[in-house]
């Protein structure tokens, strides 16, 4: 309490919402005495009302999970001990924050949550106002998701485990605004958290509730068909969106206008009909690969055709994705349902596009046999017939194939296919076709700047190339990385790399702003000095918000022969500052690593069974000394066998000159917190 | 330790102050919060005052302050900044708090002409490995230090890690005014902060940068150009050795932002020359004056004694950019001074104080060059002291030959000051303390002649020993830093 932040000295005058900020963030249990004080503060500044319920909305978004609830009790409080203005501002965002604080919480929580909406149905006890305390208007859109939720919970108990729990990245949300509980999604945060991994536990509800139609599960493979769709229409939509930039910007492209009808005609497909799931594995692995595929620019623009923002206009699609993505769709004639593929081909299908670009693969022997057959057989049908079944798509595919496999080949549009045949001569095979042509070669040498940055056309550094305006430079900036964070702003590529970049960014956001909320942690920080120069030339800068510690530390260590003995080191388990090393009996200190962005303890391991964490050069020592370094009997064994080798050790120690464990232990301590508790030495 | 500030004047009130809500010392009503739609290409402009909130929410659209893009539906504080929030989509924001002025500006041909710079410097670093070196020069408030962040956060912001240099000693980067930083940006900047923070003990909002900082107490490069000259050779030796050891961050280019009164025609442009033959600029860009503009140009472009020529470009200055009067700059130098102690309201930080006997300090004050260099003690005041003095410090081997920097005797006109704790000894030579970087700033909180102690307030709780304590006249003295 002492330690009140020197920050008042220069602020201005928005001090009373901050202070009320402060005094809400020492709140952290259920304290009948600060609630009514604060619900007083909120009485007497009634004048500031929308600030208060402004800083107390943010505040129960972003504290830890467990001051929620109290949180929530100040609001609780406030609304029935003042009632008006605060009910008027509060209702606003109630939903949202209600919702987020829910999705976060563990299920005593909830409950207390859910008897708390329940009063707020009713008039305040006691008061003569017969009105209930929020309006119902207000009360029951929560109530109908906490019910959908619990649906939800009640069909995942009968169902299998969430299946993207294999995914190598964490779900992504796609562009729209994420809420917070994103943040659920952590996954590098220490392995002792248990409640964080009782958070990842519930993660899937969190993701229903706040997107019952979502795109959450992009990155798994066989999941609910509807699910699926969804997805596949969000990234057609965004595709689309692109396509127009592009089409915009050059209209006389017969190429991409015949790309853009293709891609809203299988939009189309997809919104009245019902695929198969492998056939819209099939599509989505298209369409994904198109998403990554860098923005080919070959002339320059002859007029500005970056997206517009349009002040919001209530649009009638139901899926919040694709709203903001879609400025215009053209109304187009409804494609009669194709028949359903037949697993079997549709199976070499995929291996053929996924091997797009190299025919003589296996997988494309193992299904040309079937697909040759086709081809010939139906080739002809392709042109006649304007309905077109599964072995016309596969043999058009072939066709296609075989057509870009001709050196310098442009993906034009088979004879059979038009660009301007009229759209309902089409179905999904022909789309799949046309879609394909413009699959660019995905060669494994894209470094993420230059996919990044995009094929842009050079330009010279002359004063005559500064005036015009070129949208694509634009688009790197913006719509070309659509994958946007929403805590800082910053962009990802729509690519797996960003997403798992993003996943790392967001888990890095969670860390910081879970540090920041704890009192204990954000209080009395200070400046650290400045590095000296040699230490900043051999500094090598990443971003530690998308990287992980372990890839940089790892970075970092890997000019070096070996990792040394001190260098290793255990992150600290949250609370845990001190510990006493169980060989030594000495006592280690956790110490802030600026590289982790943790807190670690400094020559440390895990040792022993059950596993503690102990100095790493005593470790060493003990694995030394027995010579058996599998089964050392660990701590919960034979303690006369620690204590002996400790003995030993300390022998050692004063004989030995090289590998000291006392010198390292105290090398590692003492570096000057100033310079920084690098992990990673200096040459 | 703990509570290390509590001595301090000022800040022990603050202490003392619980929870100072039910005092209603807000005098002004709630301010109006008003939306406010910017359309396509367009900017809204607005210079806000310091120490009045004023807030910026982006609702829909897209837009950027700065080369920084706003997240949606975040609120930041743009409290005695002016600026202008840009969109090329078009955008709507919730604006609350009161400015001196605000508008939507449209006449913003100049960030055309910046993204289309960002667009060359891409373009050649996608054709080399060796990135553009980039220089902006101009006189003072025409926008320099705007575009050099503007290119550092596009290019930030499609995966490069550019090397940032300001040797602008009027204002700081990342560190205190009187600084020269070296920064390379591998992460995102703040979109209110500039371009950040450097390495503090606890969590970030956005990435630590670490700059490499140099000193130059003087308000102009003019003041002491051989100094300065001195320290943008060893700047670029420094960054040069750095980008040979990164080769993103060589591909990734130099960006260099200037002081206006290198703008000098009757030094030639002395200085320039050195900054671009010192760290082999391959592109000049000139804001502001026409006449620096053609100057350079003719001696770089279209010069024939020099096998290669550098292109010299002319850009358009921001139509929203506004001469800062000297209050205003006055207030911006204290306030990155406090933010170097104190932090930010989202990054706060402890100083602490140490309290130093006189003997133990060794106190360096940089000579200007209107300063005499005759007499030894410039201090009449100092006289007093002589006596005590002169034992710890006859005791040191000293070298200082007294022509860059001379003895500062501790006394009461330290008070306020700002100085350089350096990396190296004060017993080193000249030279040395003139090139060796900067460990942190400290501030004279209190002289205490009496006791011969002095109180200083210090970013970190280590003390510096006998290192190189340098002050000099830039920036002034401050009285209420801890007020």
């Amino acid at each position: 309490m002492s330690a009140r932040s020197p920050r008042g000295s220069f602020s201005g005058d928005q001090n009373l919402a901050d202070d009320f900020e402060e005094s809400l963030q020492d709140l952290t249990q259920n304290n009948r005495l600060e609630i009514s004080n604060l619900t007083l503060i909120a009485k007497e500044s009634t004048e500031f009302a929308q600030d208060i319920s402004k800083v107390l909305e943010k505040h129960i978004k972003s504290t830890a999970p467990t001051r929620k609830l109290p949180a929530l009790y100040v609001l609780d409080s406030i609304v029935k001990n003042v009632g008006t203005p605060y009910t008027v501002y509060l209702s606003r965002g109630l939903y949202s924050t209600f919702m987020e604080a829910y999705t976060q919480v563990d299920s005593n929580t909830r409950r207390s949550m859910e008897a708390m909406l329940k009063t707020w149905k009713e008039p305040v006890p006691g008061s003569i106002d017969p009105r209930p305390v929020f309006p119902p208007d207000i009360v029951q859109p929560i109530e109908n998701a906490l019910m959908k939720a619990k649906m939800v919970v009640l069909q995942n108990q009968r169902t299998v485990q969430p299946l993207y729990r294999n995914t190598p990245t964490p779900p992504q949300y796609g562009n729209q605004p994420v809420p917070n509980l994103e943040y659920a999604q952590n996954r590098h945060y220490p392995q002792f958290n248990a409640q964080q991994q009782m958070m990842q536990q519930q993660q899937h509800i969190p993701q229903y509730q706040a997107q019952p139609s979502g795109s959450v599960y992009r990155q798994s493979p066989a999941v609910q068909p509807g699910n699926d769709v969804e997805s596949i229409k969000t990234e057609t939509a965004l595709l689309i969106s692109r396509m127009q930039g592009q089409f915009a910007m050059n209209p006389q492209d017969q190429n991409l206008r015949t790309k853009l009808q293709a891609l809203l005609q299988l939009q189309d497909v997809l919104k009245v009909q019902s695929l198969e799931p492998s056939e819209l594995q099939q599509i989505k692995s298209q369409i994904s690969l198109l998403s990554i595929a860098p923005i080919p620019t070959p002339t320059p623009p002859p007029a500005a055709s970056t997206q517009y923002w349009q002040p919001p206009v209530p649009l009638p699609q139901s899926n919040p994705s694709t709203q903001s993505f879609m400025p215009y769709s053209t109304p187009q004639p409804v494609v009669p349902p194709p028949s359903i593929l037949a697993p079997g081909t549709l199976e070499s299908l995929q291996a053929l596009l996924a091997n797009g670009q190299k025919p003589s693969t296996p997988q494309l022997r193992n299904a040309a046999p079937a697909l040759q057959n086709a081809s010939h057989a139906q080739l002809n049908t392709v042109a006649a017939t304007p309905v077109m079944n599964s072995n016309d798509l596969i043999a058009a595919l072939t066709k296609n194939n075989l057509l870009a496999n001709l050196p310098n080949s442009t993906p034009a549009p088979p004879a059979s296919n038009p660009p301007a045949a009229p759209p309902s001569h089409q179905s999904t095979a022909s789309l799949l076709e046309s879609l394909k042509g413009f699959l660019p070669p995905l060669t494994p040498s894209n470094t993420p700047s230059q996919t990044m940055s995009g094929r842009q056309a050079k330009i010279p550094m002359t004063a005559a190339s500064l005036k015009e305006f070129r949208p694509e430079l634009v688009r790197s900036l913006y719509d070309g990385q659509p994958n946007q964070c929403s805590n800082c702003g910053r962009r990802f590529l729509a690519s797996d790399e960003g997403r798992t970049k993003k996943g790392r960014h967001l888990d890095w956001h969670f860390r910081t702003n879970q540090r920041m909320a704890d009192s204990s942690v954000s209080r009395g920080q200070h400046r650290n000095w400045f590095v000296e120069e040699m230490e900043w030339i051999r500094l090598a800068e990443f971003d530690p918000s998308t990287t992980t510690a372990e890839d940089a530390a790892a970075n970092a260590a890997g000019n070096k022969p070996q990792k040394r003995t001190q260098d290793s080191f255990v992150r600290a388990p949250p609370g845990m500052t001190k510990n006493t090393c169980s060989i030594c009996y000495e006592e280690m200190k956790s110490s802030y690593a600026e590289e982790l962005e943790d807190w670690v303890f400094t020559n440390a391991v895990m040792y022993g069974n059950p596993p503690r964490i102990v100095h790493a050069t005593c470790a060493e020592e003990i694995k030394k000394s027995t010579h058996q370094p599998g089964s050392v009997p660990g701590l919960g064994g034979s303690l006369a066998t620690v204590l002996a080798a400790a003995g030993n050790n300390n022998g050692r120690r004063s004989r030995s000159a090289t590998p000291d464990s006392t010198l390292g232990k105290r090398k590692a301590e003492s570096i000057l917190a100033g310079l920084s508790a690098r992990l990673k030495t200096d040459q | 330790m703990a509570l290390p500030g509590l001595s301090l004047p000022g800040l022990g009130l603050q202490l003392n102050t619980p929870t100072p809500l039910l005092g209603g010392q807000p005098s002004s009503a709630p301010q109006a919060i008003r939306q406010e739609d910017v359309p396509p290409q367009a900017e809204w402009r607005f210079e806000a005052g310091f120490g009045k909130p004023f807030t910026v929410k982006l609702l829909g659209g897209h837009a950027e302050f700065f080369g920084v893009e706003l997240a949606p539906n975040q609120t930041y504080d743009f409290s005695g900044r002016k600026g202008a929030i840009f969109s090329w989509q078009g955008c709507r924001l919730e604006v609350s708090g009161d400015a001196e002025s605000e508008y939507v500006g449209r006449e913003t041909e100049y960030a055309i002409e910046w993204l289309n710079v960002h667009g060359m410097l891409e373009s050649a670093r996608d054709d080399s490995r060796e990135g553009p070196r980039v220089l902006v020069v101009g006189p003072d408030h025409v926008g320099k230090s705007s575009l050099v962040r503007s290119l550092a956060g596009w290019g930030v912001k499609v995966g490069r890690t550019p090397t940032v240099v300001n040797l602008d000693p009027k204002e700081g980067l990342l560190a205190p005014p009187s600084s020269l930083t070296a920064t390379t940006v591998g992460s995102q900047l703040d979109v209110e902060n500039g371009y950040g923070i450097s390495g503090i003990s606890g969590p970030t909002v956005t990435p630590v940068k670490t700059p490499l900082v140099y000193h130059f107490p003087h308000a102009s490069p003019l003041d002491k150009s051989d100094v300065y000259k001195a320290l943008v050779t060893r700047m670029a030796l420094s960054v040069t050795n750095k980008l040979e050891e990164d080769a993103q961050a060589k591909q990734s280019g130099i960006i260099i932002d200037t002081s206006g009164s290198l703008n000098d025609p009757r030094s030639n442009y002395d200085i320039i020359n050195h900054i671009i033959s010192e760290f082999s600029i391959t592109l000049v860009l000139c804001l502001g004056s026409e006449r620096l503009y053609n100057d350079l140009n003719r001696r770089f472009t279209t010069s024939k004694v020099g096998d290669e020529s550098i292109p010299v470009l002319r850009i358009s200055k921001p139509g929203g950019a506004v001469e800062r009067d000297a209050s205003f700059m006055k207030q911006m130098t204290q306030q990155q001074i406090r933010q170097y102690f104190f932090g930010t309201s989202k990054e706060p930080l402890n100083p602490h104080s140490h309290s130093i006997p006189y003997t133990d300090l060794n106190v360096l004050r940089a000579k200007s060059a209107a300063s005499e260099p005759g007499p030894e003690n410039p201090y009449g005041g100092g006289l007093d002291d002589d006596d005590e003095d002169d034992i710890p410090y006859a005791n040191k081997p000293v070298k200082i030959t007294g022509i860059l920097y001379e003895k500062s005797p501790p006394g009461a006109t330290l008070t306020g000051s700002l100085m350089a704790v350096k990396y190296c000894p004060g017993s080193s030579n000249e030279e040395t303390v003139r090139d060796s970087t900067v460990m942190g700033f400290v501030y004279v909180a209190e002289v205490d002649d009496t006791r011969k102690k002095i109180r200083f307030l210090a970013p970190h709780p280590q003390r510096w020993g006998d290192r190189a304590l340098v002050w000099g006249p830039w920036p002034e003295a401050i009285a209420d830093l801890v007020v």
